[in-house]
């Protein structure tokens, strides 16, 4: 029972990190009907700046959390603005197969730099140690990762529902030809809303830094499952995609304690099963196109 | 009748071309060339002509390019028969995947394929008993008859008809009323389903044709090669093939080839001159393309060659969709 | 118009038909026999770009280098041939690229051997390429023990260490030093399965037991499962072996470290550790763990005196397969010395059974029975950052565990030299 509860709360950590990436994806996606390929290159990239924070200029953990989200946020406004704005236009399509080739390069470029070897980091001496609760003891870091991404998930979707922007931007997003004929400037929204996206999967790789091993691939294997839990949970749907993000995160887990050969198909086992029984995703309302 | 003229001119040139290569390159490029030249005209067929972004292509490239060489070493039979038994692997794959995948649209069924893929990456990785795994499935032979085929000069030249005639068969395709249909649902599925066709299954076929040419292309290449291994079926491949296709030019079907034959030279040219970063570089290509040639090479040139003539015949840009209200497609 | 389509389509199925007859001028085919007298070519194909990049990677094809060098002074005038030239490629861990570059090497290259090929997938493609062109293969830098048992073959030969030899080393040494119970992870491939085999049979043979081996997803960054798993087996283990590799290895010692196993009395012990390893996490994350190395640096004066040669050259010390490198090309060019040709056939009867000790193989012997090149090798334990006195001096040598008993013996190897 104690090993069960264990990885349940393993699987939950887990799914932090999915949840995040789930999120940042489905707001853009939502926002532009652009699915971003380069998510997890982004989120490698907020990894890869907090290593370089203390690496280069000695700057900690607490540093890297403040400073490298937003400076992701800035890197997501100049790519929407001078490459993917031009395809707004256009089929879809071509925004996928662009931040395709954009993943390419980012990943070949901190590859030719660094090396493919892992760079190391350690957890912030704050948060070593371990948490006892009561049955089990946890890291203590891992913890941290826990409680801060779903304070970050509450806060954006209080963000999407409570603020005056929030609304404005969650309209735009669901209704954009209704938005504006309200008169509200719809496409103002646009490449805040993809800053703020890139800035989620950075602030997952700052997170990932202590954890995972940093290296220019980090990302890539990651987003493809990133890619299936939109899909269970709907990619049109914001609060989907963050549990379903959870809830596969902790049935990896308890899938790798009892049939570990299974635990990497099993999210595109359970995107089947979502996709015959109900092909919008667990939240999803219906499929939009840009 | 000039275009018919000029349509036979490229065509001995392509095939001039096709049965010099081993001549001006490397045999075993030259093969690679061709193999992945079918795998990627295959996938234009979907493409470029269903309008159904395909992101796991390598699905069926892959479990092919496994089951030919499963075939070719446990039975000994003539490789293009091995070849032949791949491809029909591949086409009953890719039954279940294309049913449940075109139940998605547009992005939707490209992230679809792409996870898919992965089930069949896993899947061949966990299977390691008959794929080898990590290891990968090694000692292929090339077998016809008793015909020595171990030189790869010459082994190209026996696998040469199965890519022409996989050329030829998605012209064919192409040009058929089904082919007709299939671009009636590019251009607009509600007016086809409209017209009562039923078009999940014009499309599941599409994508089942598609995939057994993909798989004709995997089991040459493994054939080829001597091996199949996990890079077959992983999700660069998908990628790789896809960039193949855009650079050529989205729904002229040659154009794939064209893209296809360039990339791999360029990859073997970078790899020659041992410079480290040809992923920065494909990268880069296919930005470049995305942004500003999204007719790909031989869409530039025909539309190049059409305004030069002046016809006036509307030549939108492959998969643009009008920029009016926003669709919502209903979920089937 | 008919008749125009049918006369192009014949002019070109004529062309086709008297192209393909035309003979094979093109590259690719006709003489691969080097003359001897004339050219030798050495061929190093590995890692450059990826995770064994520093293991290996540009330097090895530096210490191979070193070696010609060092056995044209050694021969001048006398040397059997007067030009030899070191190419290189990159396989980048991956057995399809392993085995169309093994092709090149041979076809287009002209290379007489190749060496290195780190990656076991990778080390078993090229292995069947060498017998295919009856071209020499020496393995310096991949674990599988595939390569002297149900793979062997006639042109292969495999150097410096497998994984018998790790699992005898660190799995036997361990657990004669107190670690009785063990809980294995190991990655779910080919490689790590054999690990597991091998260290499961190593440490029953010392009279340990393993109270439970988990296979892990490959690659993987998240050990949790496992790591959370180990403190509640009953018996609890007193060492945790892991056989992971790289950038696996790099993760589950972080987190290792991360969930305390060393307090909560789980040792560790690592199947497979480089120096590059360790260099790139830093000592202390390893800092006390037991491990098996082929060769280390700074063992002695000989060692020390290469290893300043070799950091002249690149800027850094060496890892064991740079000098394996370097030993294994030097051999080669001895056998082809002493053979009078580069003959593969007549090579290959010029290393077999061969005895020799150089700086990197100390009492070694290249075995006629599996072509596996047997030496010392040393169990090593990692230096806490305290005790590095310079850079690279990670390693403390515990003891040297003798030829004759570190490589599994012939009898066992499962090899029959068909050809």
């Amino acid at each position: 029972m104690v090993d069960l509860l264990q990885q349940v709360f393993n699987g939950l950590v887990s799914g932090s990190f999915y949840a995040l990436l789930a999120l940042g994806l489905a707001v853009i996606f939502g926002m532009l009907g652009v699915v971003n390929f380069a998510h997890g290159a982004f989120y490698m990239l907020g990894a890869f700046g907090t290593y370089i924070l203390l690496d280069s200029w000695g700057l900690g953990f607490w540093v890297a959390l403040l400073v490298v989200p937003p400076v992701l946020f800035v890197l997501g406004l100049v790519l929407e603005r001078t490459l993917v704005h031009r395809l707004r236009e256009l089929d879809p399509l071509y925004g996928f197969l662009l931040t395709f080739g954009v993943t390419l390069i980012l990943q070949d470029l901190v590859r030719r730099e660094y090396g493919v070897q892992s760079q190391p980091y350690q957890a912030p001496s704050a948060l070593s140690g371990s948490v006892d609760f009561g049955l089990f003891d946890y890291p203590t870091y891992q913890v941290f990762v826990l409680v801060f991404s779903v304070a970050t998930c509450v806060l954006v979707w209080l963000l999407f529902t409570r603020t005056r922007v929030g609304v404005v931007v969650r309209a735009a997003t669901e209704r954009a030809e209704l938005t504006r004929a309200l008169g509200i400037d719809v496409g103002r929204w646009v490449t805040p809303v993809f800053g703020f996206g890139i800035a989620l999967a950075g602030l997952a790789g700052v997170l990932a830094a202590p954890m995972r091993a940093i290296t220019p691939l980090m990302g890539a294997d990651l987003i493809i499952v990133v890619f299936a839990v939109v899909v269970i949970g709907g990619l049109g749907s914001i609060f989907g995609s963050v549990v379903a993000g959870f809830v596969v995160g902790m049935l990896q887990a308890v899938a790798n304690l009892y049939v570990p050969a299974l635990s990497q198909t099993l999210v595109f086992v359970l995107m089947a099963a979502v996709l015959l029984w109900r092909p919008a995703g667990l939240f999803g309302r219906e499929e939009r196109v840009a | 009748m000039i275009a018919r003229r000029l349509g036979l001119g490229w065509l001995a040139v392509g095939l001039a071309a096709a049965v010099a290569l081993p001549w001006l390159v490397y045999p075993p490029v030259a093969l690679d060339i061709a193999c992945w030249a079918l795998f990627a005209v295959a996938l234009d067929l979907l493409l470029g002509f269903t309008g159904l972004l395909s992101f796991g292509h390598a699905a069926f490239w892959g479990s092919s390019a496994y089951a030919t060489g499963l075939v070719a070493i446990h039975t000994g039979l003539p490789f293009p028969v091995a070849v032949l038994a791949g491809a029909v692997v591949a086409m009953v794959l890719a039954v279940p995947i294309g049913v449940l995948s075109v139940r998605r649209t547009g992005i939707y069924f490209a992230m679809v394929t792409l996870a898919f893929a992965q089930t069949v990456y896993f899947g061949a990785n966990q299977w390691r008993s008959v794929t080898g795994g990590e290891n990968g499935l090694q000692g292929v032979p090339r077998e016809l008859g008793g015909v020595d085929l171990s030189d790869p000069f010459v082994f190209y030249y026996f696998a040469l008809p199965l890519v022409l005639a996989g050329l030829f068969a998605a012209w064919r395709v192409v040009r058929s009323p089904f082919g007709r249909v299939l671009v009636a649902i590019r251009d607009n599925p509600a007016r086809v389903r409209a017209l009562g066709y039923p078009v999940e299954r014009y499309e599941v076929l599409a994508i089942v044709l598609s995939a057994g040419l993909a798989g004709v292309a995997g089991g040459l290449f493994a054939v080829g090669h001597g091996f199949a291994s996990l890079q077959e079926v992983y999700w660069t491949t998908s990628g790789k093939v896809v960039i193949m296709t855009v650079l050529g030019g989205i729904g002229t079907l040659w154009g794939a080839a064209i893209g296809a034959a360039l990339l791999v030279l360029v990859e073997d040219q970078l790899a020659t001159a041992g410079f480290d970063g040809i992923n920065l570089v494909t990268g880069l290509v296919f930005v470049v393309v995305v942004l500003l040639f999204r007719r790909g090479i031989v869409g530039t040139v025909r539309h190049l060659l059409r305004s030069r003539r002046g016809r006036g015949l509307p030549d939108p840009e492959p998969g643009v969709e009008p920029a009016s209200a926003p669709e919502v497609e209903p979920v089937r | 118009m008919r008749k125009r389509t049918t006369r192009a389509l014949a002019v070109a199925a004529t062309g086709a038909v008297v192209l393909a007859g035309c003979g094979r001028g093109g590259p690719g085919g006709g003489d691969d026999e080097k003359v001897t007298g004339g050219k030798l070519v050495l061929a190093v194909l590995n890692d450059q770009s990826g995770i064994y990049a520093d293991l290996s990677g540009k330097n090895a094809v530096t210490a191979v280098q070193m070696a010609v060098d060092d056995f044209k002074a050694r021969h001048a005038d006398k040397a059997v041939a007067a030009e030899i030239e070191v190419v290189s490629a990159d396989h980048q861990n991956k057995p399809d690229i392993a085995n169309s570059k093994a092709q090149e090497l041979y076809d287009r290259q002209g290379a007489a051997v190749i060496l290195d090929v780190p990656t076991s997938s990778a080390a078993l493609a090229v292995a069947t390429q060498a017998k295919q062109k009856k071209k020499l293969y020496l393995n310096v830098t991949a674990a599988t023990t595939e390569l002297t048992g149900a793979q062997c073959n006639k042109y292969t030969f495999h150097y410096a260490y497998d994984t018998w030899m790790l699992a005898n080393g660190t799995g036997r040494t361990v657990t004669e030093q107190g670690g009785k119970t063990w809980y294995i992870v190991y990655p779910d491939y080919a490689f790590g399965q054999d690990m597991q085999k091998s260290f499961t049979a190593a440490i029953k043979a010392a009279g340990g037991s393993v109270v439970a081996a988990d296979p892990t997803p490959f690659p993987n960054d998240n050990f949790s499962t496992f790591l959370l798993k180990a403190p509640t087996l009953s018996p609890k283990p007193a060492v945790l072996g892991t056989m992971q590799a790289g950038g696996d290895l790099v993760n589950l010692v972080k987190q290792y470290n991360e969930f305390k196993l060393r307090e909560k009395g789980v040792d560790l012990a690592v199947g497979l550790m480089f120096i590059t390893d360790i260099h790139s996490l830093g000592p202390d994350a390893f800092a006390g763990t037991t491990f098996t190395d082929a060769w280390y640096w700074n063992f002695d004066k000989q060692n020390r005196e290469w290893a300043d040669k070799f950091q002249a050259k690149t800027g850094t010390r060496p890892s064991f397969a740079h000098a394996g490198d370097y030993s294994a090309a030097t051999q080669y060019l001895e056998a082809v010395q002493r053979a009078g040709t580069d003959n593969s056939d007549e090579v290959v009867k010029a290393l077999e059974g061969y005895k020799f000790s150089d700086f990197f193989a100390r009492n070694a012997e290249i075995r006629a029975a599996d072509h596996s090149v047997v030496h010392d090798v040393y169990l090593a334990k990692v230096k806490s950052k305290a005790q590095v006195t310079e850079d690279w001096d990670y390693e403390e040598i515990l003891k040297t565990i003798p030829a004759s008993e570190a490589f599994r013996p012939a009898a066992e190897s499962g090899c029959s030299m068909g050809g």
